[in-house]
């Protein structure tokens, strides 16, 4: 199966994927054959899910990862805990929004935790894990490996974004799951007021913090893409981490910008606060689907040069 | 490596499709289909008979009048209420509209993170800010029910696009030049345009345009420019629309536990006073109608405002000194469509005129 000789561009594209499962055609040093035999039958649909099964639970069995989630469930911990503290001496409004609903019910403090973590931790958190996908394996020297074993570019590209889009819902639930406990237990709750002053139960306020939770974990998703193709230029691990976390803090300084207004409903972070949205009765999907589309373009966009990048490269560590 | 090239191939059309997409939305969102041609009398008989008077639509208005941006947040407190009328005449904001009958409405003004309501619902009427956590209570009289001539209660209605448009259309003079624009598209819905342009050239006010619905009559999208600027000055339209009745539930409020509720009596004599919940303070505004007086006509009228009828000290705010700048005998709030000239001696002089006008007027007496 050669298909060096396709010139139809619509043909080649649809070999690609196919092309690429194969074996790397670039001499491999090293002990190809240590991974190899584990898997000897990785071409059917299935070695991708074994993969996928496999990155996460690499993923999920770094003390990093935990780290950061941990740090991220801290922030509505501190929050709920400072202010049932200050509770009592009755300070002023203001603080980030939500912050003086808390006292009156626990489940504001997820939200509360969502708004102070969105312009920085959480972009933070991400740009650890996209950061990492490609150039954490190149920086470790593994990359070739997981290259010899007949997975292919493309399925370890997808298996890669996968497993750092599972880490933007968990993240995205570690606040919010931490901040409604922490709030459930120092504060109770109750019945949930919504932005239009309407009322509904604790039931279906859940419901709303876990649709809250999706609409962030889909913004994040698209700086993932982001950082998955940066990932791909470099083998520095940290290099890829901090220019995808210093994108998204550049990015929202862009958003508020008045004089670059015309810009700001292209940038991914331009609805990353727009979740209040979902906190109206009844809901309006109008940010959210603005959101979904505005992420599905950078998703698809930087899988795309990711993809491109990654099968062109010379792989050399 | 001939292979190469083709592996880039995602990378470029995938970009390519996206921008292909938008393209094609934004082109379709604006194409309309071609409607039978109509006179604007016939136009304007059109609108005037719409009677839609169920609907749940999404409306976003845009202004670019020129007034300096005003901060979101700022603390509630003093000048609260002037500088949210005034964040409603600067930059974008979207709202909700539920009408369902001429006696229940609902209108939600999103801001960031917060949101206030205007609910009526017979003869109770609604205002609710999440940002302050407050409700006010409204019992309308017997009698001032219909909100047909304007009714008494926080107007849900009158943030609609529909009742600017009548507002416009009622204030058409012979002085000015009607004409049908092209054929649009509002809300997914083909429209007529309604193009009014006055005949005067002293006045700021460039053009009106009205898109009508084509099937309804209902005004979907007021468009109102200013002379010498590219885009409109103020817009308001809908960008989601669905006739027929809401959710019946949407009308039913109770102010939320541990919300400030005030009850407020509506003055018989009075039906305007506690209306500008919304627009800003109107506190002790109940005499100033009958205070103005008007110079000019049509396009031209300039507002005369007497000192006596202003509350004392409203010209000290902090904020408006802000937004006026020193013109001689006094200060000028300078928009792209309304000039407001404040004398030294208290007197407040607005309409659609360049300075000299307004000042004219005010040494004229």
């Amino acid at each position: 199966m050669s298909s060096d000789a396709q010139p139809v561009p619509a043909e080649a594209d649809r070999q690609s994927p196919e092309s690429v499962d194969r074996p790397v055609d670039r001499p491999v040093a090293g002990p190809a054959g240590r991974l190899a035999p584990a898997t000897p039958e990785n071409n059917r649909p299935s070695a991708g899910w074994a993969l996928f099964g496999s990155e996460l639970s690499v993923l999920f069995r770094r003390l990093r990862t935990w780290a950061m989630l941990l740090a991220l469930a801290a922030v509505p911990v501190l929050i709920a805990v400072v202010v049932r503290l200050a509770a009592d001496e009755g300070g002023p409004g203001g603080g980030p929004p939500f912050l003086n609903q808390i006292t009156q019910n626990g489940l504001f403090v997820a939200l509360t935790g969502l708004v102070v973590s969105i312009p920085l931790f959480l972009p933070l958190t991400i740009s650890v894990v996209a950061g990492d996908t490609i150039a954490g394996e190149a920086g470790h020297g593994t990359l070739r490996y997981l290259l010899t074993a007949p997975a292919g570019r493309l399925r370890l590209l997808a298996v890669k974004y996968g497993a750092a889009v599972v880490f933007c819902v968990a993240a995205a639930l570690a606040i919010v799951v931490a901040g409604a406990v922490i709030g459930t237990i120092l504060f109770g709750t109750g019945p949930v007021t919504l932005l239009s002053g309407d009322t509904i139960g604790v039931g279906e306020s859940l419901v709303r913090l876990l649709l809250v939770a999706a609409y962030v974990a889909l913004s994040l998703a698209g700086l993932a893409a982001i950082g998955l193709f940066i990932s791909t230029l470099t083998e520095v691990p940290v290099g890829a981490m901090a220019t995808t976390a210093v994108l998204a803090v550049v990015t929202q300084i862009v958003g508020a910008l008045p004089q670059l207004e015309w810009l700001h409903p292209w940038l991914f972070t331009h609805y990353w606060l727009s979740f209040a949205d979902l906190l109206r009765q009844p809901i309006s999907w109008d940010a959210f689907g603005a959101n979904a589309l505005l992420q599905g373009g950078y998703i698809a966009v930087f899988c795309a040069l990711a993809y491109s990048r990654f099968s062109t490269k010379d792989v050399l560590s | 490596m001939a292979r190469t090239w083709k592996r880039w191939l995602p990378a470029a059309v995938v970009p390519a499709v996206i921008a292909g997409g938008v393209l094609t939305g934004s082109l379709q969102a604006n194409a309309a289909a071609d409607l039978p041609d109509k006179t604007p009398q016939q136009l304007l008989e059109m609108a005037a008979g719409s009677d839609v008077r169920e609907l749940s639509g999404t409306v976003e208005q845009d202004s670019a009048l020129g007034l300096p941006e005003l901060p979101q947040d700022k603390p509630a407190g003093e000048g609260g209420q002037v500088a949210d009328a005034l964040a409603l005449l600067t930059g974008s904001h979207a709202a909700r509209v539920y009408l369902d009958g001429p006696d229940r409405a609902r209108l939600q003004l999103f801001d960031r993170f917060a949101e206030r309501d205007l609910i009526r619902n017979g003869a109770e009427a609604w205002f609710y800010s999440s940002k302050k956590n407050e409700a006010v209570h409204l019992t309308l009289p017997a009698g001032k029910g219909d909100s047909s001539d304007g009714g008494a209660s926080p107007q849900a209605e009158a943030y609609t696009p529909q009742r600017l448009a009548e507002h416009l259309l009622q204030s058409i003079t012979p002085e000015s030049k009607v004409s049908v624009g092209d054929d649009t598209s509002v809300a997914g819905r083909s429209a007529y345009q309604l193009v009014v342009e006055p005949n005067s050239t002293e006045t700021l006010v460039g053009s009106m345009v009205v898109a009508i619905d084509a099937e309804t009559g209902l005004p979907l999208n007021v468009q109102i420019q200013a002379r010498g600027q590219q885009e409109p000055a103020f817009q308001l339209g809908y960008t989601k629309l669905s006739l027929g009745a809401p959710d019946a539930g949407l009308f039913d409020f109770t102010p939320p536990a541990g919300a400030t509720v005030t009850e407020h009596a509506v003055p018989q004599h009075s039906p305007k006073a506690e209306k500008p919940q919304l627009k800003g303070n109107n506190d002790g505004g109940a005499g100033v109608r009958d205070q103005v007086t008007k110079h000019g006509s049509g396009w031209e009228t300039v507002t005369e405002v007497p000192a006596a009828a202003l509350p004392d000290g409203w010209a000290d705010s902090p904020l408006l000194g802000q937004a006026t700048e020193a013109v001689d005998g006094g200060r000028l709030i300078s928009t792209s469509l309304v000039n407001v000239y404040l004398t030294d001696d208290g007197r407040v002089f607005a309409g659609s005129v360049p300075l000299g006008q307004l000042q004219a007027a005010a040494e004229g007496r």
